[in-house]
């Protein structure tokens, strides 16, 4: 063992990411694998609410108390990817008045600044709540935007000299002696920034010690070390708004039960829930008339979501954990707080310590417990920080601009661009070229396609994650290629191919939910789009490189003959 | 539900944070900040409004329809300290990007509203463009005062060391010469020829005359708008003695002007306030069996759409539903056609018309109807001069800056005045007439001075 313990982190999450950050900033050598993209797990099939604790402050007090403590830090050191929302906790006629009284008594116990409005009052913040709406509370819920919280913890981290390593999968832990000494690690594309093409290949990381932040996927971690961890995968649906029809969070204030929530998130709003137990974290049913019920359950709270346009719809796995013995049968009856397994208290197998459990809104804390775990592992005495030292891009800002002046950008863009990039907007941002506007339904300009090219190589799907690119109502009819190109110059047309149609694919995926109505229309544009323009339909140069040789130039200027043996039947010149 | 299949959309616009006197359950009052997000879910993008848009063809900083509208909105939020882009203010209010979206998203009105938006709250009331667009905007109240003094205002108006100083100070183009105003207005031409009395006995005539039931229930509440009321009062009278010949009592109600300048230039509250006037004359009338009928194709376009779209006044649906442009009434009411087969023009009007359909005429759907019908009118030919846009948009040429742009616009169209047989121009809208005389020279008349010469003794 070296002087600094060297730290495998496996599961590039937000559990893993804020794992990663906490230790590198502690001065600990720490490697993080992902399989995937950052947030390729249940971290970027989530909700995106900031839980201010009121949706736990009735059934599980501990977690809501977590919850409003990580609320307030969350804004503090990740304010440029947190929006501030408010959210209301709605009563209608039919719904239990106890309950509504339960849940404003559990807040005021949890310290959850709770305040009831009336209806009217309700009303007037957001217009489109149903007319006959009883009273609410009011909370302070908010927005985050999982995929920049994530991208930032990991950016901190390597600052901090921590390797980050995304499209490496861990196929086997290292048993030495009765002892975890690493991990063993297959690279889709060879260690570093991913780029299309280039060899993987397998690698042994030996760590001092190993972090398994799998979340869903925790129990199958453990089968590679024979170590049972009954984590039990919990699916919800999602589905997309293309528009905000609410600027607050919307919550029904009952028990429990599906479809009870409306997140506003950036330019739209996300409905959601489902709690439903599945076998494999990967490989369970979408179904449709979980993506019908939510939209007719939720009209009940905001009645235009029945005839307003869906994008996409997608599913996220919970990764619910249960101590042995507790035997809940509804899946909403688990906790959801988090647990630290020690393998050596817990399997007699010393090296690695599992986190399951948990929510997104207290992955920091989670970090700090685990990392003081590790640390008193190796009895390192260091603070934690991450509760007081912005991350990067939330460092002092502010999104009020001059957007034409100092940007060249005009409002509507440069404002969201600004928000997006936070105090790293002005590197980013003010570029000497021209600066196109790439996305137009997000308003992702060249330049921070550029900066997340940079941060995350030929991946455009990871460039869409950072800038929320393709991510609009077109959902990538209008965008993907304008993306793609932005990678040439720096890779080649084989590369940029790849990408391209990984992301498309990636987007057609969420779109199969919601294709009536207009986003019908969207997709029949898009298809007839790309199938004409770029060949989509049937694709003869998918793979092999373009014989453009083999295509009928036309007769030839000269007035001589067009070279015999291509194609005969056109070449009517002129037009 | 297939957008493309139903263009309305269906959504309620209202107003979110409108403050004390909010009522929560039936209308917002008062309040133009209508949030029109969920406009935005019927676009897909196509850019079909981009390539109709007369501005965005000319004038390559304007970004276009489809940022102006529907993605501008769904940017947007409500919070006060997400701005409107200023491009804004550079959009024409031709609303040719309405009539091209095949989806019906709600642009003109996303443009008004954010425009609205733009000036109430960004707009330096001190700066020079803000006095010079209220100015423009309010085109009524000048003409008011010229029209005491017609003469010297013709003089003054268009006098050169004046206009100079017009451009340098308010940035109102010199190129143009201002309108000329009438001698007499065509409200006090109506008084002096005895107002709705006159009318009343002129139409019992005209159905004596025609075998129709005296009591005949044809009646019409006529809205000359500013222009034939202070400038073109010829079209203000034609279309009274016309309505008069098929039978009509016509009344002129107190009226002021239709708003289209001001939602131009985004002065909301001031169109606000002429339409509480407007929409509450007519709506006492339509309730009693009024139709409301305009010369300018502009004026019953605000009528007809924007106002509804824009305010919220009682009555204001009814007098929107029962607004008629004034051929486009008489083509439904009555056998139009067939007269005017049977009619000829002899002396000053048996002419080669070069005519121009406005773009708010297209918008309703009126763009081809001078054309089909005076096709089989005698003594006359009218030639389509196409479907461009004349490029001054009421107040937009006005303006210093846009002028040029505003005659790159107008291009095609006065070449193909140039190419028509004719040497006089033809068109609904006073502002395009402006512009048909500014590029061609051509003298230029409305299809309902041709209708009177045709069809009134
Ligand atoms: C429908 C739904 C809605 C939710 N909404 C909210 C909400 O609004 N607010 C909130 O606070 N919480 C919410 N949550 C909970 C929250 O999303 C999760 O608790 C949190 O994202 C878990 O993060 P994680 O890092 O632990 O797990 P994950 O994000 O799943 O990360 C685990 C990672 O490990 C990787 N991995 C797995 N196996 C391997 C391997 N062999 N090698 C390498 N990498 C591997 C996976 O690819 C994955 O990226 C929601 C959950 C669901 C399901
Ligand atoms: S109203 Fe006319 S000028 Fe304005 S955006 Fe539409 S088409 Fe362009
Ligand atoms: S024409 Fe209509 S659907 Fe097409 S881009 Fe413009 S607003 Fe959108």
């Amino acid at each position: 063992m070296g002087q600094t313990p060297h730290i495998a982190v496996i599961g590039g999450g937000s559990t893993g990411a804020g794992i990663a950050r906490d230790l590198a900033m502690r001065g600990l050598d720490v490697t993080l694998v992902e399989q995937g993209n950052l947030t390729h797990g249940t971290t970027g099939r989530m909700h995106g609410l900031l839980h201010s604790g009121g949706r736990y402050a009735v059934s599980d007090q501990a977690s809501a108390r977590e919850c409003i403590e990580e609320n307030r830090v969350l804004r503090d050191i990740a304010s440029h990817c947190v929006e501030m929302t408010g959210g209301l906790f709605v009563k209608r006629p039919e719904d239990s008045e106890e309950y509504f009284e339960e849940k404003l008594e559990g807040c005021r116990e949890c310290d959850i600044p709770a305040e009831v409005v009336t209806g009217e009052e309700a009303r007037q913040m957001e217009p489109h709540l149903a007319k006959d709406i009883d009273k609410a509370i009011s909370v302070p819920d908010g927005a985050i935007d999982p995929f920049r919280l994530v991208v930032a913890n990991a950016a901190s981290a390597q600052e901090h000299g921590a390797r980050i390593e995304t499209h490496s999968k861990v196929t086997d832990l290292l048993v030495e002696r009765g002892e975890i000494v690493g991990i063993e690690v297959e690279h889709g594309s060879g260690p570093g920034k991913r780029v299309h093409g280039t060899a993987g290949g397998t690698e042994e990381i030996r760590a001092d010690y190993v972090v398994n932040a799998t979340g869903a996927w925790a129990g199958r971690i453990g089968d590679m070390a024979d170590l049972d961890i009954e984590v039990r995968p919990s699916k919800g649906v999602m589905t997309i708004m293309n528009i905000r029809q609410v600027d607050t969070v919307i919550n029904r204030c009952r028990p429990k039960g599906d479809a009870d929530i409306v997140v506003p998130h950036e330019t739209t709003a996300i409905l959601g829930t489902t709690d439903e137990e599945v076998e494999d974290p990967e490989d369970y049913p979408e179904e449709q008339w979980e993506v019908d019920m939510m939209i007719d359950t939720l009209s009940e709270l905001i009645p235009m979501l029945q005839e307003a346009r869906t994008i996409r719809s997608f599913w996220g796995v919970r990764p619910l954990y249960e101590p042995p013995g507790v035997g809940s049968t509804d899946p909403t009856d688990i906790t959801r707080d988090f647990f630290l397994l020690d393998h050596e208290e817990r399997d007699d197998l010393p090296g690695m310590t599992s986190i399951v459990g948990g929510k997104f809104t207290t992955y920091r804390m989670m970090g700090e417990q685990i990392s003081d775990h590790v640390c008193g592992k190796f009895g390192i005495d260091a603070d934690c920080r991450t509760a007081d030292v912005p991350l990067p891009g939330s460092e002092d800002f502010s999104v009020l601009r001059d957007y034409m002046d100092e940007f060249g950008l005009r409002s509507p863009i440069g404002r969201r661009s600004v928000e997006r990039l936070g105090s790293r907007a002005d590197e980013v941002l003010k570029t000497d070229g021209p600066n196109p506007t790439v996305c137009e339904c997000e308003g992702v300009t060249r330049a921070e396609i550029h900066d997340a090219i940079e941060g995350s190589g030929s991946d455009l799907n990871a460039v869409r994650i950072r800038t929320r690119a393709s991510m609009g109502n077109c959902q990538g009819g209008f965008c993907s290629h304008r993306m793609a190109s932005e990678l040439h110059a720096e890779y080649d047309e084989a590369v940029v191919r790849e990408a391209w149609d990984e992301l498309l694919q990636e987007r057609w995926k969420g779109q199969r939910h919601a294709l009536w109505g207009e986003q019908l229309s969207q997709a029949a544009l898009n298809y007839a789009l790309h199938a004409t323009t770029q060949n989509r339909d049937r694709d003869p140069a998918d793979g092999d490189p373009v014989d453009f040789s083999a295509f009928d130039a036309g007769r030839s200027r000269a007035g001589g003959v067009a070279d015999a043996d291509v194609a005969a039947d056109g070449g009517t010149d002129g037009d | 539900m297939s957008d493309a299949e139903s263009p309305d959309t269906d959504f309620d616009p209202v107003a979110p944070n409108t403050g004390e006197d909010f009522e929560p359950v039936d209308v917002f009052p008062d309040s133009d900040d209508f949030d029109l997000r969920p406009g935005a879910d019927s676009c897909y993008k196509c850019a079909t409004c981009d390539t109709n848009c007369p501005v965005a063809a000319v004038d390559d900083d304007f970004p276009g329809p489809k940022f102006q509208g529907p993605e501008q909105w769904r940017l947007k939020q409500t919070d006060d300290d997400y701005t409107v882009d200023d491009s804004v203010m550079d959009c024409s209010n031709c609303m040719r990007c309405d009539n091209a979206c095949p989806s019906g998203v709600p642009l003109s009105q996303m443009h008004n509203t954010a425009r609205g938006e733009y000036v109430s709250e960004q707009m330096d009331k001190l700066s020079v463009e803000y006095v010079r667009n209220r100015i423009l905007a309010n085109y009524r109240t000048s003409a008011f005062f010229a029209s005491k003094v017609p003469r010297l205002a013709n003089f003054a108006m268009n006098f050169g060391p004046a206009r100079w100083v017009m451009e340098k100070t308010l940035g109102v183009t010199s190129e143009r010469d201002f309108p000329e105003f009438a001698r007499q207005t065509f409200r006090e031409w109506w008084a002096e020829r005895g107002g709705q009395a006159t009318s009343r006995e002129n139409a019992k005539a005209a159905r004596n005359r025609r075998g129709l039931p005296e009591d005949a229930d044809k009646k019409v509440a006529y809205f000359h708008g500013c222009y034939s009321n202070y400038n073109t009062t010829e079209v203000g009278k034609a279309m009274v003695r016309l309505y008069e010949a098929f039978g009509y009592e016509v009344v002129a109600p107190e009226q002021k002007c239709s708003g289209t300048p001001m939602f131009a230039n985004g002065m909301l509250d001031d169109a606000r306030r002429h339409a509480e006037v407007n929409v509450s004359s007519m709506s006492d009338l339509v309730e009693r069996g009024y139709d409301a009928i305009a010369s300018c194709t502009s004026c019953s376009m605000a009528l007809r759409q924007e106002y509804p779209e824009l305010f919220d006044i009682d009555g204001i649906e009814k007098v929107a539903a029962n607004t008629f442009e004034a051929v486009e009434y008489l083509r439904i009411h009555e056998d139009l056609r067939e007269e005017v087969r049977e009619a000829e023009v002899d002396g000053d009007l048996a002419e080669e018309f070069a005519y121009h359909a406005p773009c708010h005429s297209r918008n309703q759907g009126l763009d081809r109807q001078a054309v089909e019908l005076f096709r089989d009118l005698d003594g006359v030919g009218v030639e389509d001069v196409g479907d461009s846009c004349s490029g001054i948009s009421g107040t937009y040429g006005w303006k210093e800056e846009k002028y040029e742009k505003s005659m790159q616009i107008g291009e095609e169209m006065f070449e193909h005045m140039e190419d028509a047989d004719g040497e006089t121009g033809m068109t609904e809208c006073p502002t395009c007439a402006m512009q048909m005389e500014h590029g061609s020279g051509y003298e230029i008349r409305h299809p309902l001075e041709l209708l009177e010469a045709a069809l009134v003794e």
